[in-house]
């Protein structure tokens, strides 16, 4: 109990910067989202620019992930330790992997792929959130 | 020319499916390390299933990929295990939960994914009628 009493006054700026650049990431990931259904049903593959947004969100995502890891590393415990882990390394595999898997093949079906990732990232994200920030600090 | 199937499973909205076996690769893996990991004893047989979700998945998602006629069967084997998995365990977390204390991929039928889980399946089956090799 004492490390929580230690720690408790640090928590909540912690919390919220990590909520602002979550939420930016939540942002990000919809928009990219969208736009790769539009790019599909529009029957295009995913434009320079869109493949450049990708990036930028996968740029916040590792930067997401990274701050997270400081903060784990100076001693803040989220709800869940492991299960965060897992998270901030899994969630900065998707973007790269769908990007290339979107490029081996470009046709309509790889702005769906885009937006499946995206909605991953978006998903995963908000679970974070979920983990990270306990209900009554938000 | 006859070794190939007339359409491969890794062309078209094939790509799709395989992005979306990819990440529940990565979930169902990532998910039963932590827990084999850290909660282990508290419901083996949860995380054993997660595990075992994990692989499944990633069979689906490498064969899927490949297009081969020889994936084309592996992939089939890997998703009616799939199938009767996610049917029989999201039935039987429903029906005995006590044997489920902790959440697995296919618990409820996939209702923490959204019912992805469930209907994936289901799709790859129908992706794999339609590129069926003859």
């Amino acid at each position: 109990m004492s490390v929580c009493q230690v720690q408790a006054p640090t928590q909540v700026p912690l919390g919220l910067v990590i909520g602002w650049l979550a939420y930016t990431v939540v942002t990000l990931a919809g928009v990219a989202m969208i736009w790769g259904l539009i790019t599909a049903i529009a029957n295009k593959p995913p434009g320079k620019a869109q493949l450049l947004f990708a990036a930028f969100l996968e740029i916040v995502v590792v930067v997401q992930s990274l701050i997270a890891a400081v903060y784990l590393l100076l001693g803040f415990r989220p709800a869940e330790l492991a299960t965060t882990i897992g998270y901030l390394i899994g969630i900065v595999i998707l973007i790269p992997v769908a990007w290339l898997w979107a490029n081996s093949e470009r046709t309509r079906f790889s702005g769906v792929v885009l937006a499946v990732a995206a909605l991953a990232v978006l998903g995963m994200t908000l679970r974070l959130l979920e983990l990270w920030i306990p209900p009554l600090l938000r | 020319m006859s070794e190939q199937p007339l359409r491969p499973t890794n062309t078209g909205p094939g790509r799709i499916l395989i992005a979306v076996y990819g990440i529940f690769a990565l979930a169902a893996c990532a998910r039963a390390g932590v827990q084999v990991a850290t909660k282990f004893a508290e419901a083996p047989l949860a995380y054993l299933l997660s595990a075992a979700a994990g692989v499944i998945y990633i069979v689906a998602t490498v064969t899927l990929g490949r297009g081969s006629r020889t994936s084309w069967r592996v992939a089939l084997v890997a998703i009616l295990i799939e199938a009767v998995g996610v049917l029989c365990v999201g039935t039987a977390s429903l029906v005995d939960p006590a044997a489920f204390p902790k959440a697995t991929v296919w618990s409820a039928y996939g209702i923490g994914y959204g019912f992805v889980p469930l209907v994936l399946p289901f799709l790859g089956l129908a992706w794999l009628i339609k590129t069926r090799p003859r």
